[in-house]
């Protein structure tokens, strides 16, 4: 599949501070979560791919655009939904989505009849013809996601989207993008520190962190453990199939809830541990392989050594 | 949801071209600023003053017929000494701003329609210098100083710039605000002036007579909008509280005059002579230091434009505004490019 964004070498220097620093990056269609620590050079990336920052040195491509020279044709192709709460005081919602529109290049008339089939799309009712300025953070948010979205962009940029919006909402926001993804064949970066979003939504993960990329990885690939690792839910008498497993040579950890996760280095793991359950008479509820979660992964990346070479 | 909710539709319409993006800005922008009634008070105020100059032009147009009828002489010469007692009868009050030597200099030539392209001109200069600077003053005092400081208070900069917009064009289109509000309370009404002096002359030759005056009214505008809406522009760019702008718009106005007064004093003190004497404004001192006023500056540019005077005279004005204009759009372009 050909990438979406190609950066190769990208080095972005503030006088003695490097945002980023010889970033070598591919970004295919679909959903991709940016994630990394604060300062880690996020934001820097994005304004880059936007065009409004020049990279020190480097190459980089986006939508097959020069970002150092074709600047205004990406954003001409792109919707960004900002981090920042940022409006125009004085605006009422339906105008201020109208507004994007128009500096899109959409017709006043026809981007006021975008704007409003944008809000209805957004669940926002009667309540887009306040000011912006009188507007809750979960408001503001949705209008921002409307603007983002209503020149009907072919790729998304959404910075922390779902900040500040409570469960039900965030739930809906993620529907939506998932949506446009989907059903509009829309491809999505989303930056933000919320793991679980990632986890929902994304089909691949980029991991920055001290102005490297130190992972990109579509989401499958980190949910896989190393090793053959399962998550056992049995009926009763648990702890005697943990024994079994454990003169088995299984390495066995017992959660919270009353599971177990067993892992081997062992091939014929399944094997193993139905054999322990007929010796030990243990009745097994379910058997599922067990998987990564994304903070662990996280985690163990950005707090790899400074020397770490990046994973690609 | 709502019944004509169709969800998320693909855009299908033909966009504008990207030459006039910025037209989006200043239509938001005058959009906003009329949402003020003080603005609105201010406009409609403007337009008053344009009722005692078409009285004026009236007056005059009258007494030019009835110079053409009955103020020529029985040997066919102009009655110069009626024409001197209504020229001096309406430059009293502002004399030694105007140059009254060269009005009389055309008056005495007898030529009519010379002396009504002249009266014309000078009628319409003191227009724009009198009621409508103050009003000027006023209204970009109002309008433009929440222009950028309320985007940089509300960091509405990221959703121009992540749209196709280039700093240059939000700039075009911030400083076309003002400029759209100066345009309505000066060009405007001159023009509509012009009209009725056309209206009210004897008839339609009249016309190739004073032709050149609405094209001084229009570039006159451009010498007005430019250097002011880049001044408060620049000002509004430098602070996220637009009262701060607002109270820098009136100092640059209040202290550059008010120091250039305190000059005129000192001189009118020195010279022993009253404070508005034509010998102490005509003064080499007063005169080096007109430009420190932004208000004479921009006089003296309407003055050149209008013809009343030379480039000679009026250099240091015109060489002033395009050093304030500069120095403006520069710091202006660097505080838009700031907060990338």
């Amino acid at each position: 599949m050909t990438s979406l964004i190609s950066l190769k070498q990208i080095t972005k220097s503030f006088k003695s501070m490097r945002a980023l620093d010889g970033i070598d990056l591919e970004i295919r269609a679909g959903i991709t979560g940016l994630l990394g620590p604060n300062g880690a050079g996020k934001s820097t990336l994005i304004k880059l791919l936007l065009g409004l920052v020049q990279p020190t040195s480097g190459t980089a491509s986006f939508l097959g655009f020069d970002v150092r020279k074709q600047g205004r044709q990406i954003r001409n192709r792109i919707g960004y939904m900002p981090e920042d709460d940022c409006y125009i005081s004085g605006l009422s919602g339906v105008n201020a989505v109208q507004f994007s529109g128009c500096l899109s290049g959409i017709p006043k008339t026809e981007s006021l009849r975008r704007a409003h089939e944008i809000l209805d799309f957004c669940d926002m009712k009667q309540e887009r013809y306040r000011m912006v300025d009188t507007y809750s953070t979960g408001m503001r948010q949705k209008i921002k996601f409307a603007s983002a979205i209503v020149h009907d962009p072919e790729f998304l940029i959404l910075d922390e989207p779902t900040s500040g919006l409570d469960p039900e909402e965030r739930e809906t926001l993620l529907k939506r993008i998932r949506l446009l993804a989907s059903q509009m064949g829309k491809s999505v970066l989303i930056s933000t520190h919320i793991l679980p979003d990632v986890q929902a939504i994304c089909d691949d993960v980029v991991i920055l962190s001290q102005g490297k990329v130190k992972l990109c990885e579509p989401l499958a690939n980190l949910n896989r453990t190393t090793n053959p690792s399962f998550c056992i839910r049995a009926i009763e008498n648990i702890d005697q199939l943990a024994q079994e497993l454990d003169t088995n040579d299984v390495e066995v950890i017992k959660n919270p809830d009353g599971t177990l996760t067993v892992a081997s280095q062992s091939p014929e793991l399944p094997e193993i541990i139905w054999k322990a359950a007929y010796q030990t008479g243990v009745n097994i509820q379910s058997l599922i392989p067990a998987r990564n979660s994304l903070e662990e992964v996280f985690l163990s990346t950005v707090t790899e050594s400074p020397n770490t070479e990046e994973v690609d | 949801m709502p019944i004509h909710d169709v969800g998320y539709r693909r855009l299908t319409n033909e966009k504008n071209s990207s030459l006039f993006r910025w037209l989006a800005i200043c239509r938001i922008g005058v959009q906003l600023a009329l949402k003020s009634k003080w603005v609105k008070r201010i406009m409609l105020t403007a337009w008053l003053p344009m009722t005692y100059w078409a009285a004026g032009f009236f007056v005059i147009e009258k007494q030019l017929i009835a110079d053409q009828l009955s103020l020529v002489g029985g040997d066919g010469s102009l009655n110069q000494a009626a024409m001197l007692a209504l020229t001096e009868s309406i430059t009293n009050r502002f004399s030694f701003f105007l140059g009254v030597d060269d009005l009389q200099n055309v008056f005495q030539s007898g030529d009519i329609p010379e002396i009504r392209n002249t009266i014309w001109r000078w009628m319409l200069m003191s227009f724009f210098r009198y009621p409508q600077a103050i009003v000027i003053l006023f209204l970009v005092g109002f309008i433009a100083p929440s222009l950028i400081s309320q985007d940089i208070r509300s960091r509405a900069f990221l959703l121009y710039f992540s749209r196709p917009i280039s700093k240059l064009e939000y700039i075009c289109g911030k400083i076309c605000v003002p400029s759209i509000f100066i345009t309505l309370v000066t060009t405007l009404p001159a023009l509509c002036l012009y009209m009725i002096a056309l209206l009210m002359s004897p008839d339609i030759s009249t016309f190739p007579q004073t032709w050149d005056i609405p094209v001084r009214i229009v570039i006159a505008t451009f010498g007005l909008v430019i250097p002011t809406s880049a001044v408060a522009l620049m000002l509004s760019s430098l602070t996220q509280e637009s009262r701060f702008a607002n109270f820098s718009w009136f100092a640059v106005w209040g202290l550059g005059h008010g120091a250039w007064l305190t000059i005129v004093l000192a001189t009118a003190l020195q010279m022993g002579l009253p404070l508005w004497d034509p010998e102490v404004m005509r003064s080499e001192v007063v005169t080096n230091w007109s430009a420190i006023s932004l208000y004479n500056s921009l006089g003296s540019l309407q003055s050149y434009i209008f013809g009343f005077e030379t480039f000679a005279e009026s250099w240091r004005g015109i060489i002033s505004l395009f050093g304030i204009t500069a120095f403006s759009m520069t710091i202006l372009y660097r505080r838009v490019s700031s907060p990338m």
